[in-house]
């Protein structure tokens, strides 16, 4: 048996559990040590042909000011430190380029930048729902649409990286209440 | 001749002999001359390896597609790894094996690994609800499957490989973005089936099916990259279909003109993607240049492609490849792909000086492919290896393309038109009648 195929066959193997676990390995960190904030949303039901069924989540805030002589191009990275209101739902307040000092904050990116304002491309934007329950999920849309509470995204945050753990309703686990009517 | 027709003369050669139209020992030369390498997979063994493994795969990715959120994050995790660590180890168990594993195992092993690592990452990124586009997604797929072309030398992945790297690189044609994550990179993903590619020490020729995926693959990827370029300049962005076609030309004169050895040269012509898609695209652009109307356009196109450092580029690998073409004496394929130069020459005479001196391309057009018609139907009348119906076609498109160009009435329009589908009616009567005179001489 041929030495060298082996040796990259042993390196492509190893890459193929790497990239996969590196994933896992920081995203557990987050979930287990981020900070958990609340961002309102929307989340109507599309598909995936290769990760099946998700609800593609989009936070309400889909713009914040950049602040003066801060320059911020389209495609690049910065920060935005996040701030929780009196309703428990949390905003992005401050745009840097830098990480902020103290707080929470998310590393992004810009999306379009106009008239001081830049496009912010969430880190997270599905959730993943079992095959029976997706459809569901578009009833409960149709039915709730007018509804001023929306749904909340629980994203757990820590330097600079979000995870979404859950979405909710009404403080209810958003898949528990589609589990209830599926019954 | 391919694989099936040596099987075919194979089979012949007893019946032959015993009819008495070969002696013992032709036939034994014509064996040696035919050998036909068992060892390589006959195409129903592959395609049937291959699609089990596609359909194994694909079964996979649906299944996670699925969503068992009943179950908790480690079980699932686990059903990401299992799937992924089996055909690890059959594929390892064939790399142990060397030769004397079939080559349809071979490919059957390296197409499951590919999936079932495309299956795991996508089975993390949905546990984890993680957000990103797919091309990212393709992109660590691709990566992550090529060495599996190296080391098991699967044709399958790497199909796979050249079909997703030109998917990525037209999804990455996006004003703004960094050169390291555009079609820029492009010829970096082609460079990485080198351990693959055809010539490679000890290795057999590259079958006609990847090599015309891999042409289509480079055409995508390069003619991505060269759109990407243009849109790059804030101030030429009016100008950037232009731009872009004219760098396509010269991306189809590189690709018409990439270096064969003496054998390459002497295959047949479809087993040359690159000189027939090559080739054709100039042949179109050289006729779209005797219009009088694009003129303009494509003469702007070049004066913003020459401040692109990818239009500099090209034109040095185009360089070097002509020289290398000169040297090889491949007049025919030198002649076609100098049709994108033509732009070049005529800038300097028409840059600045206004509409009226446009008209200066569409004759260099024409008379260049004039020139290709009549050279490919004389060298066959001269006894030299031609191309007399192609060149006839080439003529008789120009012919209709100048007289669509022109202010002639309808009438001589038609009448012309006319006259050129008689004229060609005939050339191909008279063509038929030598080769049939050509063919009982030669009986």
């Amino acid at each position: 048996m041929k030495t060298l195929p082996l040796i990259i066959f042993g390196i492509a193997v190893l890459a193929q559990w790497a990239a996969p676990l590196a994933q896992i390995w920081t995203h557990e960190q987050t979930l287990t040590q981020g900070t958990l904030i609340k961002l309102k949303c929307s989340a109507p039901d599309p598909y995936d042909p290769l990760r099946g069924r998700h609800l593609a989540v989009r936070p309400e805030q889909s713009e914040a000011s950049v602040p003066v002589g801060m320059k911020l191009q389209r495609g690049m990275h910065f920060y935005a430190t996040l701030t929780t209101g009196a309703d428990g739902l949390a905003t992005i307040s401050a745009l840097s380029l830098t990480p902020p000092a103290s707080g929470e904050f998310l590393h992004l990116k810009a999306g379009y930048v106009y008239n001081d304002k830049a496009g912010i491309e969430w880190p997270f934007d599905r959730f993943y729902l079992n095959e029976k329950l997706a459809p569901e999920a578009d009833h409960w849309f149709a039915e709730n649409i007018s509804s001023a509470k929306g749904i909340i995204a629980e994203v757990r945050v820590l330097g600079g990286r979000a995870v979404l753990e859950d979405l909710s309703f009404d403080d209810k686990p958003f898949r528990q209440i589609l589990k209830e009517r599926v019954k | 001749m391919n694989t099936s027709h040596q099987r075919w003369l194979l089979e012949q050669l007893p019946q032959w002999e015993r009819d008495g139209l070969l002696t013992a020992e032709a036939a034994r030369t014509l064996r040696e001359r035919n050998a036909v390498d068992d060892s390589q997979p006959g195409l129903a063994q592959l395609v049937m390896g291959a699609l089990g493994a596609l359909l194994i795969g694909t079964g996979l990715i649906a299944v996670i597609g699925f969503n068992w959120d009943d179950f908790s994050r480690p079980v699932r995790l686990l059903f990401a790894f299992l799937p992924l660590l089996a055909t690890q180890l059959f594929s390892f168990r064939v790399l142990q094996r060397g030769d004397a594993a079939a080559a349809w195992v071979r490919e059957t092993a390296a197409l499951l690994q590919a999936l079932a690592t495309g299956a795991c990452i996508a089975l993390v990124s949905q546990i984890y609800n993680l957000g990103g586009d797919w091309p990212d997604f393709l992109f660590w797929w691709f990566m992550l499957s090529l060495p599996l072309v190296w080391v098991l030398r699967s044709h399958a992945v790497a199909i796979f490989y050249l079909i997703a790297i030109a998917i990525w690189s037209v999804n990455q044609v996006e004003h703004g973005k960094p050169w390291n994550d555009s079609p820029l990179v492009y010829p970096l993903l082609l460079l990485g089936l080198l351990p693959y590619w055809p010539g490679w020490k000890g290795k057999a020729p590259l079958s006609i099916s990847v090599r015309w995926a891999m042409t289509i693959s480079a055409i995508i990827g390069l003619c991505s990259a060269a759109v990407f370029v243009s849109m790059y300049r804030e101030d030429d962005y009016n100008y950037r279909d232009e731009t872009f076609v004219w760098l396509w030309a010269l991306t189809a004169a590189v690709f018409a003109l990439i270096p064969l050895n003496q054998t390459g040269i002497a295959e047949p012509t479809r087993c040359k993607p690159q000189v027939v898609l090559g080739s054709l695209w100039l042949l179109g652009y050289g006729v779209g240049a005797t219009f009088r109307d694009l003129n303009n356009h494509i003469l702007n196109g070049v004066s913003h492609a020459l401040k692109l450092p990818w239009c500099w580029g090209l034109l040095v690998v185009l360089a070097v490849f002509v020289l290398l073409a000169l040297v090889r004496k491949r007049w025919a394929v030198l002649a076609i792909a100098s049709l994108a130069l033509l732009p070049l020459i005529a800038f300097p005479f028409v840059h600045g000086k206004g509409e009226d001196h446009s008209t200066l391309l569409s004759w260099l057009a024409t008379l260049h492919l004039s020139a290709i018609g009549i050279t490919l139907i004389v060298l066959e009348f001269a006894g030299k290896k031609g191309a007399p119906r192609l060149g006839a076609m080439l003529l008789f498109v120009l012919i209709i393309a100048r007289m669509a160009d022109s202010h002639f009435s309808l009438l001589a329009k038609g009448i012309a038109f006319i006259g050129v589908g008689v004229a060609f009616l005939a050339f191909n009567i008279l063509m038929s009648r030598l080769l049939k005179q050509k063919q009982a001489s030669v009986v």
